[in-house]
């Protein structure tokens, strides 16, 4: 009596309803007793809630959430724009970072000297390794689809504390002893 | 199962009479013979996820049913079967195949992902089994979740061979053997859902990552020789959200009923989008 594809039907056609209604004014005598009869068998199916046309599909407990993407039952999901600089190029980059960083964080400690450009360029990948980090579970945790406005201000924030980290380490190489040495030390104290 | 005893009778008709009821019991699919009075009851009680789409404000609950083992047979599908045919009626789930080929009887079982009919009943004495329907997917009812958006995303990735140039005789499309051996472990993938639903990063994104099972499709298709479209099957992988959603949790490889590796599948993936 309301299969699926009439609920998409009626949640997706931008026809106003009061035409609707208008249009199934002399259908409804006939329908009616049927209608009242399933209602009556069915509370599932009650005409108020179809009418509302909240409810995507009639067999489902979750009312304001999709439950179905609204597409036709056999279409494919659709394929997003390649974009390499999100996707293949992003994932190299992350795995140059981490691999890169690996003897970036021996080598003072190996070599036993102290070197201010060395230990700036480990706090510089040290700081976008993390911030991608970062990112990468705001992507997963925090979706689009779901929290628009989160997902943005989450997004800004991590921007913000990434800027003043690098500040914070940027004042710290040219200003103390730097990332290495204080490691050291407090290896020692 | 009645079309089933009957055309067992049919077969049968020729053996002799006294035989023919034990071999007929041993062929019916979810209850074995009657136990001789010797055993003992093995019973064990089964935790079932129930949910009624005729009743839909009512939440769902965990019914339980108690079995005898020594009358059900080995798997949790035929104690299924049995509770369906026997206790209650109304309990819902898919199956087809009854081993493990069609993919349908995919269910929590326990907490593993797993195939119904490839999953033996653990031995009586230990806790309840408990049985809920895939995690993450919106319930029909019962045991049966909704695998629309999952056929979608497949249907996304044109699991199908693409190619322009005609085959060489005419006929059909060759391949070396050692291009067919790239397949195995790839081509045998039933479409159970058990690994994508098992999978954190497709429990949050679903819209979006295809997760493992279809991402192990599309690896299928990208490495079949035949196949001449590699170029445009990369791309349409090569954004943030479809493939690289994967973090390499592995829980997909843990629970594929098949043995398969959609893990591997995807680093897989992973380093042909890259190098
Ligand atoms: S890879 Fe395994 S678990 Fe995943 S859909 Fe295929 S058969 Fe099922
Ligand atoms: S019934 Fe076919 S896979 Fe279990």
């Amino acid at each position: 009596m309301f299969t699926l594809k009439e609920a998409q039907l009626q949640q997706s056609t931008p026809i106003p309803l009061a035409i609707v209604a208008a249009l199934s004014v002399p259908m409804a005598s006939i329908v009616r007793p049927a209608l009242f009869r399933q209602g009556v068998l069915r509370p599932a199916f009650k005409p108020g809630i179809i009418q509302t046309g909240v409810r995507v599909a009639a067999f489902q407990t979750t009312t304001r959430k999709r439950v179905l993407p609204p597409l036709p039952l056999n279409d494919p999901v659709p394929v997003p724009e390649p974009s390499p600089s999100h996707g293949s190029y992003h994932w190299s980059f992350e795995r140059l970072l981490a691999v890169g960083l690996v003897p970036l964080t021996i080598a003072p400690f190996a070599a036993g000297s102290l070197n201010p450009i060395m230990d700036s360029i480990l706090c510089g990948t040290l700081l976008v390794h993390s911030h991608l980090g970062f990112q990468s579970m705001i992507i997963d945790y925090i979706p689009t689809k779901r929290l628009p406005t989160i997902r943005k201000l989450s997004g800004w924030a991590l921007n913000a504390a990434t800027l003043l980290v690098g500040v914070g380490l940027y004042e710290f190489e040219t200003n103390d002893v730097g990332l290495t040495e204080t490691v050291k030390r407090v290896w020692n104290a | 199962m009645a079309a089933l005893r009957a055309s067992a009778g049919r077969v049968l008709a020729s053996v002799p009479r006294a035989s023919r009821p034990t071999i007929m019991l041993a062929r019916s699919m979810a209850s074995m013979s009657e136990p001789t009075p010797s055993e003992s009851p093995k019973m064990k009680t089964f935790q079932v996820y129930r949910w009624d789409p005729a009743t839909p404000d009512a939440k769902p609950r965990m019914q339980n049913y108690t079995l005898d083992l020594n009358k059900t047979g080995p798997m949790i599908l035929d104690a299924l079967i049995r509770i369906k045919n026997e206790i209650d009626p109304t309990l819902t789930f898919r199956r087809s195949c009854r081993e493990g080929i069609c993919g349908s009887c995919a269910m929590n079982i326990d907490g593993q992902n797993n195939l119904a009919c490839l999953c033996r009943i653990p031995a009586a004495g230990a806790s309840d089994v408990k049985i809920y329907p895939l995690p993450h997917t919106f319930t029909v009812k019962d045991l049966v979740p909704d695998l629309t958006l999952f056929y979608q995303q497949y249907k996304s990735i044109k699991p199908y061979l693409q190619r322009d140039t005609p085959a060489l005789d005419g006929k059909e499309y060759l391949q070396s053997k050692a291009d067919r051996k790239k397949l195995d472990g790839l081509y045998e993938c039933i479409l159970c859902a058990c690994c994508s639903t098992s999978c954190p990063s497709y429990w949050w994104n679903s819209e979006e990552y295809l997760g493992p099972a279809v991402l192990l499709q599309s690896y299928r298709w990208l490495i079949d020789s035949r196949d001449e479209k590699k170029a445009e099957r990369k791309a349409a992988l090569d954004n943030s959200m479809s493939l690289y959603r994967c973090h390499t949790i592995l829980n997909c490889t843990r629970a594929c009923p098949k043995g398969l590796n959609p893990g591997k599948a995807i680093a897989e993936l992973k380093k042909m989008l890259s190098f």
